[in-house]
């Protein structure tokens, strides 16, 4: 306690180095802004080197998959829907507007008028031609392309809508941070095209995260700026007086501006979830200095020693301002629990900046009070004593409560259990579920494109299941063996050299044909050829057993009701054989030996996009890969696509040896939500019970410390419950906001407890002891919980639906635990002051 | 001995001499529709007939490499006018025996046939497009079988001692997937050395490139292409083995038969 003592003197007695001390760290940390960086990539909520990331990452490197931007076109006016040739020649102009932009993968864009059609020509031949290199010029042969299309199951509801109405380009992109900049692009390509009856979409996860983040900053710089106001307001209302509520609101600008500092210049990245740090901590950090204020404004009159009197009122609200922000860096530090990088950066700022904003409560604000006029304290105290000691409403108010509380506390106790109870139900009913679309406004254009994209397409949302059997070990020792034991010397060396190497010897022996001898080309190409041969039965995706395995697993993806389409290497494999065999529906089946296979792939190699088939098989013909189309992006869908699926791999396992993978940006949501779900669930938990044990120590007693647990207990069981009931999703900021409840709801049971054992010292009595309560400490608690949950109402109106809903969330959990606290409380110590107040009713 | 040296130096010296003349006349004299029809004479039309051994060596964008191989047997018909082709893959070994048939007429659609054994299937592919991928590598259907030098306006922008600088204009630009290309030809042997592909937004984003010529019975060959892809870095090296000319290659050879039950006996180098 002597550290405190000395700091808190050193600050009363010098406070001007205290402002130029806190102004110049606020300097240092805006100096560190402009480095800041942003990531809103959900991705990034697991760790890079996160088994699925790895996995998912790998797979689109094997498959040569990339993140899309869709565009659709829909037209709803024409009698031949989209297949008419003034929209088809819009297609096309998108489509090489899109090609021309930077960070486009061209030879991977999807649209009709960079697609393939393989068809019969006039006199029976398989023709590869181009759908439609330029646009049609009439009507009539825009409707011989809906001919083509529809034959074309890789492409029918995936470049054009099973209704005809819409088409769709799929626009691959290097990364996914540049889909903002591609989607205005192509808004402004849009723009330029002659009006008609069309109308354009832009949709696509990468879109709808990078557009998050880039709205995330507009928020960022309206939001809190604006909630910081209201407070400020709200303040004002209460103390009369701008220079008084100006301290706390330095408290929070410097809380803010100094932790953020911190962040940015330490290099982490501002996420989506520490983008609402700001916010989290305005509050937390006037709490203190309203107390510090209240405790003053209620003691100070005129002529008193206002050095004195600041030291006074800190000393007194030490403990009590320690213990709240000790628990609230508990609360979020607990964070750190979950695996999840934005949380844990999140969790431990927060932490910080409540760290920061106690310091500044008990230095910066005692030596700006004291550094006041007497003038200006002696018309501020005036104003507020004339005005809110005995009368004001609030006050008023809360003076019916200690009666309230004595006669109905078997009620009070009676309601909180229920509600407990119920809660219970309601949090069993919680729908967890997430989709980053549904982080924009139900009118957002992207949240429209992806709703009217999905009505009328197979769906926009991609997932890939993917089965691979590890490497080739086909060496067909004998054969080789037999053929190096009659080749010359040089080439025994040379071949125990590659295999030495350790890289894959059928490569290996293609360079070595590629730059032999003529001479010793005969070798290495009767070596190649061995390996060849015996590695004819490890390309195993040629084979019946696995492509018709392959097919039995799209038909069971389908038959679960959540995929809109699959699309695979038997489509392909069924169309190129069709096509060869005159094109009859009959033929649409599968090449019935891994040769034909083989062969039918080398013919589809002859057409414009012979890389395609890579999307679905490797070369070596050991790993395929199947595209699904969700129509929804809902965590909740996905999981029941994997639920599903799980089941019927149990009923049907695959062939033996060969691994199920799941990747794609929609499976990747799920895992990152299921890693925050049990993290949360797990820092929850074990947050609650340090701060218990925290109660307990501060308190020295077991029961006290129980008690105070009671608001924040019933608090966070309401909140959830309330989720469960309206059936609002669980989402990323509602398991966050975990963390808040528990920071928060807790200080008012501190305050309430240790001002409660104070005076029952002070009275030796409950009553008076009750009435007492509801005086300045019930003022200040209610204050707290006003300013907070009006100060966060701006955040209602923002677009983007995180913000709304800790906004919400904030008021709720203010007023649930303020209330929780001033009822529920005295009601539970009433019950058990006997056993709790034993020595100072004693002695009373 | 010593005879059969002296003679050689002399073949040789007589034909470096002969072919130098004929540089320095068309360096002067040599129109640009001279330089192109010659090129594509020395290029696709050398001998009566031809055959070779070829292997492609095709490398994704993600560096997993692909072998195709193939005998590739050529009978002009007419000098710098129809041809027929024969191939016949031998590797990877699943579409061994897979044959293509063409009957290539400039300025005319191709006839083109394939079977596949696997299928037992012969099938006609269609014309028409001639800028679709051969066999899944880099190169260009027309790459191999040679583009109708009437299809494009050829026009002479640069020339050193040693190459010709052209650039070629489709005449169609709707049947091309190029705005216009840069062909260099060797001024000594009339080869191509490099073709550059340009889009609509004047990017290259394809290039053709010898990277080995021999002389194979006095005639200058090319022996290794290079195709790129310059967009995603995946590539094709085409090398050509087994060389020769003026084979006596059968007319009856080139027929539907043959892709069923391939020539062996032509097939097969001496």
């Amino acid at each position: 306690m002597a550290m405190k003592h000395r700091l808190m003197e050193w600050s009363l007695d010098h406070p001007k180095r205290i402002f130029w001390l806190t102004g110049l760290l606020c300097i240092l940390a805006l100096a560190m802004f402009p480095r800041i960086s942003v990531d809103t990539d959900p991705e990034n909520m697991l760790p890079h080197e996160h088994p699925v990331r790895v996995l998912h990452e790998e797979i689109k490197h094997r498959f040569g998959l990339s993140d899309m931007v869709v565009l659709g076109i829909v037209n709803e006016q024409h009698d031949q829907g989209i297949y008419n040739a003034r929209s088809l020649w819009k297609l096309s102009q998108l489509s090489a507007a899109a090609l021309a932009m930077e960070g486009v993968i061209d030879d991977d864009l999807m649209s009709l008028a960079e697609s393939d059609n393989i068809t019969q020509g006039k006199n029976g031949e398989i023709a590869f031609n181009w759908m439609m290199r330029t646009a049609p010029v009439d009507d009539e042969s825009a409707q011989l392309i809906a001919q083509w299309v529809e034959r074309l199951p890789l492409l029918n509801n995936t470049l054009v809508s099973a209704d005809q109405k819409a088409a769709a380009i799929y626009i691959p992109i290097v990364a996914k941070d540049q889909s903002y900049r591609i989607y205005q692009e192509l808004l402004a390509a849009i723009e330029q095209l002659p009006a008609g009856d069309e109308q354009f979409h832009i949709t696509g996860l990468p879109v709808a995260e990078d557009t998050f983040g880039v709205e995330m900053f507009k928020q960022m710089a309206v939001s809190a700026p604006a909630a910081g106001l209201l407070i400020f307001i709200l303040m004002l209302f209460f103390f009369r007086s701008v220079p008084l509520v100006t301290a706390p609101m330095i408290v929070a600008m410097a809380t803010v501006i100094i932790t953020m500092g911190a962040m940015i210049g330490m290099g982490f990245p501002v996420h989506i979830m520490s983008s609402m740090i700001p916010i989290f901590l305005m509050p937390i950090a006037v709490v203190d200095s309203v107390h510090i204020l209240s405790e003053f404004n209620d003691h100070y009159r005129p002529g008193m020693d206002k050095k004195a009197l600041a030291a006074k009122v800190v000393n007194n609200l030490f403990q009590p301002m320690l213990f709240t922000s000790v628990t609230s860096m508990v609360g979020f530090a607990s964070l750190n629990t979950a695996d999840i990088p934005p949380v844990r950066v999140f969790g431990s700022f927060v932490a910080i900046g409540i760290g920061v904003a106690f310091l500044l409560s008990i230095t910066l604000v005692p030596a700006y009070m004291s550094s006041l006029s007497d003038q200006t304290l002696a018309s501020m105290a005036k104003r507020v004593h004339s005005d809110e000691k005995p009368n004001s409403l609030l006050a008023r108010f809360l003076r019916l409560l200690p009666n309230f509380t004595s006669s109905f506390r078997l009620l009070i106790v009676l309601v909180a259990t229920g509600g407990l109870l119920l809660s219970g139900l309601g949090i069993s009913k919680i729908n967890i579920n997430d989709n980053p679309m549904n982080w924009f406004e139900p009118e957002h254009p992207i949240r429209n494109a992806d709703r009217v994209l999905n009505s009328h397409f197979a769906g926009t949302y991609e997932a890939y299941l993917s089965f691979s059997a590890p490497a080739s070990d086909a060496e067909n020792g004998s054969k080789l063996r037999e053929i190096l034991a009659r080749s010359p010397e040089k080439i025994q060396t040379e071949f125990a050299d590659l295999q030495l190497a350790g890289e894959d010897l059928a490569t290996a022996l293609f360079d070595k044909q590629m730059a032999a001898s003529d001479e010793e080309l005969l070798w290495w190409d009767e070596l190649s050829l061995a390996l060849d041969n015996a590695g004819e039965e490890q390309r195993l995706f040629l084979q019946s057993e696995y492509l018709n395995y392959l097919e039995k697993v799209q038909a069971a993806l389908m038959a679960n009701g959540y995929v809109g389409k699959t699309n695979g290497l038997v489509d392909l494999l069924k169309t190129v054989n069709r096509e060869l065999h005159g094109g009859q529906a009959e033929h649409y089946r599968l090449p019935a030996t891994a040769e034909a296979a083989a062969q039918a792939i080398l013919t589809f190699q002859g057409s414009h996009r012979p890389g395609d088939i890579w999307h679905f098989v490797t070369p070596d013909y050991r790993s395929s890969l199947i595209w699904l189309q969700l129509k929804s992006g809902d965590n909740q869908d996905m999981s029941a696509v994997l639920e599903s699926m799980d089941k019927w791999f149990v009923d049907n396992p695959p062939p033996k040896g060969l691994e199920i993978n799941w990747s794609g940006l929609t499976y990747i949501n799920v895992a990152w939500q299921d890693a925050m779900v049990s993290g949360m669930l797990q820092s929850l938990l074990s947050s609650f019970v340090i701060v218990a044990l925290m109660m307990m120590f501060l308190f020295r007693s077991v029961i006290w410390g129980l008690i105070a647990m009671l608001p924040l207990t019933l608090t966070i069981s309401l909140i959830y419950g309330l989720i469960g009931f309206t059936g609002k999703n669980y989402d990323m900021p509602v398991a966050v906001l975990s963390a808040l409840t528990l920071g928060m709801s807790i200080d008012f049971a501190i305050h309430f407890i240790e001002r409660c054992r104070a005076l029952m010292k002070e009275y030796g009595n409950w009553q008076e002891t009750l009435q007492a309560m509801f005086e300045e400490p019930g003022r200040a608690i209610s204050r707290n919980a006003i300013v907070i949950a009006l100060g966060f109402t701006p955040l209602l109106l923002a677009p983007l639906v995180p913000y709304q809903t800790v906004g919400l969330f904030l008021a709720s959990i203010m007023a649930i635990s303020c209330i929780s606290s001033l009822l529920l409380l005295p009601s539970v110590i009433s019950f058990a002051r006997k056993i709790l107040f034993k020595s100072s009713e004693q002695s009373a | 001995m010593k005879n059969i040296f002296t003679t050689l130096i002399l073949i040789t010296l007589c034909a470096l001499v002969s072919i130098n003349a004929s540089a320095q006349s068309s360096a002067s004299e040599l129109s640009v529709k001279d330089i192109v029809q010659q090129s594509n004479l020395a290029t696709v039309y050398a001998g009566n007939d031809g055959r070779a051994q070829a292997r492609m060596l095709i490398v994704d964008k993600q560096g997993r490499k692909q072998m195709r191989q193939f005998t590739i047997l050529r009978r002009n018909i007419e000098k710098g006018g129809d041809q027929q082709f024969l191939l016949v893959f031998s590797r990877p070994s699943d579409v061994a025996k897979t044959s293509f048939l063409v009957e290539k007429h400039p300025g005319k659609d191709d006839d083109r046939w394939l079977y596949l054994p696997g299928l037992d299937l012969l099938k006609r592919i269609a014309a028409g497009d001639k800028r679709t991928s051969f066999v899944g590598s880099t190169f260009f259907y027309e790459d191999i079988s040679g583009r109708d030098i009437n299809a494009d306006n050829y026009q002479l922008i640069a020339q050193d001692e040693k190459q010709w600088l052209l650039k070629a204009t489709p005449k169609d630009s709707a049947s091309v997937e190029f705005a216009y290309y840069q062909v260099s030809i060797d001024k000594q042997t009339m080869l191509p050395i490099k073709a550059e592909y340009f889009d609509s937004g004047n990017e290259m984003y394809r290039r053709l490139s010898v990277r080995k010529t021999a002389m194979v019975q006095g005639l200058p060959t090319v022996t290794e292409m290079k195709a790129e892809n310059l967009r995603d870095g995946s590539f094709t090296i085409n090398q050509m083995r087994g060389i020769e000319y003026d084979v006596g290659l059968p007319q009856n050879i080139f027929s539907e038969r043959s892709l069923r039950m391939p020539p062996k006996k032509w097939l097969k180098g001496r």
